[in-house]
């Protein structure tokens, strides 16, 4: 009974259709705000749909010197990773999260699995560009991991020493168990600095301008995707909707889980809002205020600010 | 009517054509209205599902602009043949449609219709944004008759 419901966690909801679905629309609604934002009219809304549709039509090519394996394999990897992850995102009110300790810690091993595959990728597609943004991708990669780690350690000692149990709690259960009944942490001003430091980590992770040096189709043109067309290229996309719907999720999980009554489709709805909002203020604004960083730069930055926002939180829930 | 899904899939994909811009020795001109087309609010091809692309491998249409110099076919035509199936091509300017200016030049190897099926003119030196997005609605349709999917 267990694997039948994990099944449906995994393939229905909150992963899999519900996952794919929320991240596709919010996505659309991404590119649309960007266009509004610049006056321009935008695509319609389903446009990754059409997208992803399109991709499936075309012709699959693959370059003669590429390894072929890893060239098929890496979207397929990075796609299986995130859709994993997705089923773990609690809904607060809606699903409580599956059991089990230490999902947290998985969740932070998961995460750079798309990262992985898009170094995969670029590395085993034997183009010169495909290396360029191997090497990018990983600095980019290497630069937000430490504040990331920072921000989910102060989240789980937070959860640990409040609830009473001492040492730090990873299950993303408890910690939403936690904050339903004691108000959300972006009231709390020991975590703010860390919810602040979450909330610059996700463009970098998502490879939005200002990051998106990986990426940069007008400097090393698409840098790994450079040989990906057609149906694996979709796979790709597919990929990166579950990571989107997954640190989002995480975000509303981690910070802002309140729910509004006891009856489910309002907590949902209300679910979806604060992860559009979060997309908003997060990606789409920045995204289409900024040019792009130098690697330098971004490196500079991550160490900087986010980390040093992220150690805050950590010295002063340790200090509590 | 029959639910088909590769029927579906095909009427969905003429909605979101990517562009890519092959500068065959152009003056630029043309390429400054190519970029015009995509960032500034009055011409906005995203709103046509559009989305240039820097990779031919991800490309649909291909706009082509210049006259094709004889030291740039073989590029022009290796990347072509990198674009896959089904694509279209756009000849943007007057130079790549019969030479323009440079037309009896030693140096060009053009035009691009004697290396290249092309399947839209988009003529003018350079042409206006609202032309070449004509030309790539005119190619969304070419690229319907090509998948077989287009009614009357
Ligand atoms: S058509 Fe005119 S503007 Fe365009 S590339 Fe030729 S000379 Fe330049």
């Amino acid at each position: 009974m267990s694997l039948f419901w994990s099944l449906v966690h995994l393939i229905i909801f909150p992963g899999g259709a519900f996952a794919l679905l929320v991240a596709l629309y919010l996505k659309g609604l991404d590119r649309r705000l960007v266009a509004r934002l610049q006056s321009r009219v935008g695509p319609p809304l389903n446009q990754p749909f059409l997208d992803i549709a399109k991709l499936l039509t075309k012709e699959q090519l693959i370059p003669a010197t590429a390894c072929r394996p890893v060239f098929l394999l890496a979207p397929v990897i990075g796609m299986a990773g995130m859709a994993a992850c997705a089923a773990f995102i609690p809904v607060p009110g809606v699903f409580g999260g599956l059991s089990g300790l230490g999902d947290l810690l998985v969740l932070f091993y998961l995460l750079p699995i798309p990262a992985i595959a898009i170094m995969l990728g670029g590395s085993s597609s034997s183009s010169p560009f495909g290396a360029m943004g191997f090497s990018r991708e990983m600095l980019v990669m290497l630069s937000y991991e430490l504040p990331l780690l920072m921000v989910l350690l102060a989240c789980a000692m937070m959860t640990g020493k409040l609830s009473g149990a001492g040492t730090a709690d990873f299950s993303l259960v408890s910690i939403v168990q936690y904050q339903l009944e004691n108000g959300s942490y972006c009231f709390n001003p020991v975590m703010v600095p860390a919810m602040v430091a979450y909330l610059m980590f996700l463009p970098g992770t998502m490879g939005v301008a200002p990051f998106d040096i990986a990426e940069s189709e007008t400097e090393i043109l698409e840098g790994p995707m450079l040989e990906y067309g057609g149906p694996l290229l979709a796979l790709f996309q597919i990929g990166q909707a579950f990571k989107t719907f997954v640190i989002l999720g995480l975000g509303v999980v981690l910070f802002f889980p309140g729910t509004l009554c006891d009856f489910w489709p309002v907590n949902l709805l209300w679910f979806l809002v604060k992860c559009t909002l979060l997309m908003f203020f997060s990606m789409t604004l920045v995204r289409s205020a900024t040019g792009r960083f130098r690697i330098d730069q971004a490196v500079r930055f991550y160490f900087r600010i986010p980390a040093a926002l992220a150690l805050v939180s950590l010295v002063l829930v340790i200090a509590l | 009517m029959r639910l088909d899904i590769d029927t579906c899939l095909k009427k969905a994909s003429v909605c979101s054509p990517w562009l890519f811009r092959i500068n065959a020795g152009s003056c630029n001109g043309c390429d400054v209205e190519l970029a015009t087309t995509a960032l500034i609010p009055r011409y906005d091809v995203e709103r046509l599902g559009c989305h240039y692309t820097g990779s031919p491998r991800q490309a649909d249409i291909v706009l082509v602009t210049g006259p094709v110099t004889i030291k740039m076919r073989d590029y022009v035509l290796r990347v072509w043949n990198e674009i896959p199936e089904p694509k279209v091509t756009v000849a943007v300017g007057i130079c790549p449609i019969s030479g323009g200016v440079f037309r009896d030049s030693y140096a060009i190897a053009g035009p691009l219709s004697r290396l290249v099926p092309v399947d839209v003119n988009v003529p003018g030196c350079p042409p206006r944004p609202q032309a070449i997005m004509e030309g790539v609605v005119l190619a969304k349709q070419i690229w319907m008759k090509k998948l077989g999917i287009l009614e009357g």
